[in-house]
């Protein structure tokens, strides 16, 4: 609260100048972007963008990258809090470097990690190479996508959990066990109900950053139309083709929903804070 | 159920954090652990919860072994000093959880949370929220939630530390109220010496790990046996004095040594008496009173039924005041008293007459080994023929330079302290530099005798050789130095070196007592200066020497030497005779002792420096 009282003391009398200054700034760099998409995409009515939308392809990419957001949430909300929970409970050799691991996602390029994907799950890849025989090709297929989307997103879910899992003391679950908790009591009724709110966060998260991935998609999916397609990939690929309404719907839906998930985790962070 | 632990032991990262324990809490019995913060027992509570495992030791639950069973077959209940209420649940599904972990069903469920919240005075609230609720109120349910599924045991860990004073008086009454009622076994946890009287039928003093004494709230109080449990259980002055036909001399003063609490002759005895065991009178008392001296008062506080007056008397021959500590430099006893607060003065000048008093147990001796985790350092394989000689415990210590070597070194002592055969001993490991950290250690814990071992560099940090350090040491510890030189054998002939100018007579009576305890001979040496005939004076000196020998039957005899200087008169004795242990006072300064010092180099200096044997070196007031 502090940090936001300017040093300088009082506000100032006149914020005409620097407020008009800053909306010069802002509104070719942020605000006109956003509204450009849904401008764009309801310039032909609503008809011609129901009808962009309704098409199979547009259908297609949106359910697929939908249904690849939500598996890839519920994988990384189990698989995150698992990490956290042996980063934060357990004390070993490596056990630093594997901290430091597990959030270098962030930090890689996308495109770098579908590259990284390929050359270890492609045909000619390091395991893709043992696989092929068997018959199971990751790339360029659904699952090929589901393992782009949790290698990136992995570290949200966990910097949402870790933090609270930390700042629970350890006489916490020792209550529970001299109340007679098993270890997977404990965590069932006595940390998973206090890891809610960092579930939460990390799953709105994860979602968010799945609907939206791109680098790491293109690479490891061979954007295939109604196979593997996402709708960051149908967007990309219906501009290219010059279907600048087709992709413009889509791109509007996109936006929409993630306002709708940046406005729900406004919401419940504003209200966390306050409580 | 009764509570049974036998000989527990923790330690963590080298360091012993319970040593030995060994107590047995007896069923439906409200026991109370007290010692100072550190002291260990918190992880004793611990250990019996299951929540840590025991290095060493079995611990049992009413005959149930259950050394190696995790806390939820213990069938425990725990109370935590911060109460880790579940914050996501109400006080009533808090109170439910270990029912409901026990899948009892929900309707019996509610009939024993209800049972429960009246019984610690909180039913109405079952909705609640930790939010919601008041520390004492948190204390309260974390009580109730720990008996909901009836333990066989019930610890509780400083329930009382986070709350106010007020509160605290409260509920206290309400726990002893409820222990009762439930007539579940309880062990209670604090370093508040009242809640411990308050609350316990039994206390357990510990200190540094170990349990010195147990017993009833009024007896502790009463009849202590150790030094720690007679100044951590309330005020009260302690006193030392000797020993002399079964009575304590305090000055003129002599009281009865009963004889449940034996003690040789010449032997140091102390003597405890509360504030309320002294009075105070402006007339001189009868003679058949146990008259102190004459006293200024020093200052008053009210408090209360009675006032706390503290009073100055003029210090007694032959007596040490221990505790209340006494300032820097004072010469003179510090005695604690109470009287009624009637509204009668207390004379500015009054006698001061115990009508009580208890005299503590002889002290075991305790040994302060330093070692420095070499393998060439001879310290602990010459500390244990003395340790089991003198029936002692040992403390070993080291000295890294940096805290970041401390780990390591603790490590390397306790290998070696086992390897040497001094499996009991606590390991100590400090940092710094070696004489500030060894006084530090002593003021501390007092020990009877710090042992060095002659290496060079001394106790791997400092540049000095091991003499350097001893005297140094000596200058700054009142607690005699044994500088341990040659093969790990006891010492069989003493030689203490004595002369006329010294100012008391510390040396002989150190060099005595650990001769008796040792089975040695002892030698009185007193050098001449060359060309000087010793003087009647040195005879009476001497004579008296053997006469504190003889108190305190030691075979002895003694000797004079002419020589160049205090030195060359040593050397020269212990090339005639085979003596393996040489006794010097502390270095003395100035003029006060013109026949010691040869060559600007005081006499203790050169005997720790050239001396071929040990040498042990007693500080003027340390024995």
């Amino acid at each position: 609260m502090s940090a936001t009282v300017p040093i300088a003391g009082p506000r100032a009398v006149r914020p005409l100048v620097p407020v008009t200054l800053l909306l010069a700034v802002l509104l070719p760099l942020i605000l006109m972007p956003l509204a450009a998409v849904f401008v764009f995409a309801f310039r032909g009515g609503l008809p011609a963008f129901g009808k962009a939308l309704a098409s199979p392809d547009a259908q297609f990419a949106l359910r697929f990258s939908l249904l690849i957001a939500f598996a890839t949430a519920a994988v990384n909300a189990i698989l995150g809090t698992f990490t956290a929970y042996v980063l934060s409970r357990y004390r070993f050799p490596g056990e630093r470097p594997l901290g430091i691991l597990v959030n270098l996602p962030v930090a890689i390029p996308t495109v770098v990690v579908g590259t990284s994907l390929l050359l270890l799950w492609g045909p000619i890849g390091l395991l893709g190479k043992l696989l092929e025989p068997l018959g199971f090709q990751p790339m360029f297929a659904p699952a090929g996508v589901l393992l782009a989307h949790l290698f990136v997103t992995f570290p949200y879910m966990l910097g949402a959990v870790k933090p609270v899992l930390d700042e629970i003391e350890a006489t916490y679950e020792e209550a529970a066990y001299t109340i007679g908790a098993s270890r997977w009591q404990t965590f069932r009724w006595v940390i998973l109900p206090t890891l809610r709110g960092g579930l939460f966060t990390g799953a709105l998260l994860t979602f968010a950053h799945s609907l939206g991935e791109f680098g790491a998609t293109v690479l490891v999916s061979g954007n295939l139309r109604l196979r593997t397609q996402t709708a960051p990939l149908y967007i990309f690929a219906q501009f290219e083709a010059g279907n600048v309404a087709g992709a413009n719907a889509v791109a509007a839906v996109l936006a929409a929903l993630s306002f709708v998930i940046f406005f729900f985790l406004l919401r419940y962070t504003t209200n966390r804070r306050e409580a | 159920m009764a509570i049974t632990l036998e000989k527990v032991t923790k330690r963590y990262a080298g360091t012993t954090i319970v040593d030995r324990v060994s107590l047995e809490v007896q069923t439906a019995e409200l026991f109370v652990l007290l010692g100072a913060s550190g002291s260990g027992k918190s992880t004793i509570l611990r250990l019996i919860s299951g929540l840590l495992p025991p290095d060493e030791g079995a611990i049992r639950l009413g005959g149930r072994d259950v050394t190696m069973l995790p806390p939820q077959k213990r069938d425990v209940g725990f109370v935590f000093q911060n109460y880790s209420i579940f914050r996501h649940m109400t006080v009533a599904q808090n109170i439910e959880f270990g029912l409901r972990i026990r899948g009892v069903p929900a309707s019996e469920r509610a009939v024993r949370r209800e049972e429960l919240l009246d019984l610690v005075g909180l039913g109405g609230l079952g909705s609640r929220y930790w939010s919601q609720l008041s520390g004492g109120q948190l204390q309260r349910v974390a009580l109730a939630r720990a008996l909901a599924y009836r333990p066989a045991v019930l610890l509780l860990d400083e329930p009382f530390g986070a709350l106010d004073v007020k509160i605290r008086a409260q509920l206290r009454q309400n726990l002893k109220q409820i222990q009762k009622t439930l007539g579940v076994t309880t062990i209670l946890v604090t370093h508040d010496q009242e809640e411990g009287f308050e609350l316990g039928q039994r206390i357990g003093v510990i200190e540094r790990g170990r349990l010195l004494e147990v017993g009833a709230p009024e007896d502790l109080y009463a009849h202590p046996r150790s030094l720690f449990a007679a100044t951590f259980l309330g005020a009260g002055t302690i006193l030392v004095g000797r020993c002399r036909g079964e009575r304590v001399e305090l000055g003129p003063l002599t009281l009865p040594i009963p004889p449940d609490v034996p003690h040789d002759e010449g032997d140091r005895v102390r003597v405890l008496f509360r504030p309320e065991q002294v009075s105070l009178s402006a007339d001189p008392p009868p003679p058949s009173a146990a008259v102190l001296g004459r006293g200024e008062l020093l200052e008053e506080s009210f408090s209360g039924s009675f006032r706390r007056v503290r009073l100055r008397l003029p210090a007694l021959p032959g007596t040490r005041q221990l505790s209340p500590a006494l300032p820097y430099g004072e010469n003179a006893l510090l005695i604690e008293a109470a009287v009624p607060a009637d509204g009668r003065p207390i004379p500015a000048q009054a006698w001061v007459a115990l009508e009580n008093w208890h005299i503590l147990r002889q002290p075991t001796p305790r040994l302060l080994v330093a070692d420095s985790g070499d393998a060439s350092d001879p310290a602990l394989a010459i500390a244990r023929p003395f340790v089991e000689a003198l029936d002692g415990v040992a403390t070993v210590v080291g000295i890294a330079s940096g805290s970041s070597g401390q780990d390591e070194l603790r490590e390397a002592l306790g290998r070696r302290a086992r390897e040497a055969g001094l499996d009991t001993a606590s390991v100590r490991a400090r940092a710094g530099d070696p004489a500030e950290q060894l006084a530090l250690e002593q003021s501390e814990a007092p020990y009877d005798f710090l042992l060095l071992g002659d290496t060079e560099p001394a106790l791997r940090s400092g540049k000095r050789r091991a003499a350097g350090l001893a005297e140094e040491l000596a200058e700054g510890v009142a607690t005699p130095i044994l500088l341990a030189r040659g093969a790990a054998q006891l010492p069989r002939k003493i030689l203490i070196c004595t002369a006329v100018g010294e100012p008391g007579k510390a040396d002989v009576r150190a060099g005595g007592w650990l001769a008796r305890r040792l089975g040695a001979t002892v030698t009185l040496l007193h050098v001449s200066l060359e060309g000087r005939t010793p003087t009647p004076l040195v005879r009476a000196h001497l004579d008296r020497g053997i006469e504190t020998l003889r108190e305190l039957e030691v075979k002895g005899r003694a000797t004079v030497r002419q020589a160049e200087d205090a030195i060359e008169g040593i050397l020269a004795e212990l090339e005639t005779e085979a003596h393996d242990l040489v006794v010097v006072g502390g270095p003395v300064r100035g003029s006060r002792a013109p026949f010691l010092r040869g060559g600007g180099d005081s006499v203790t200096r050169q005997v720790l420096r050239r001396c071929p044997c040990s040498v042990l070196v007693v500080p003027e007031g340390s024995w």
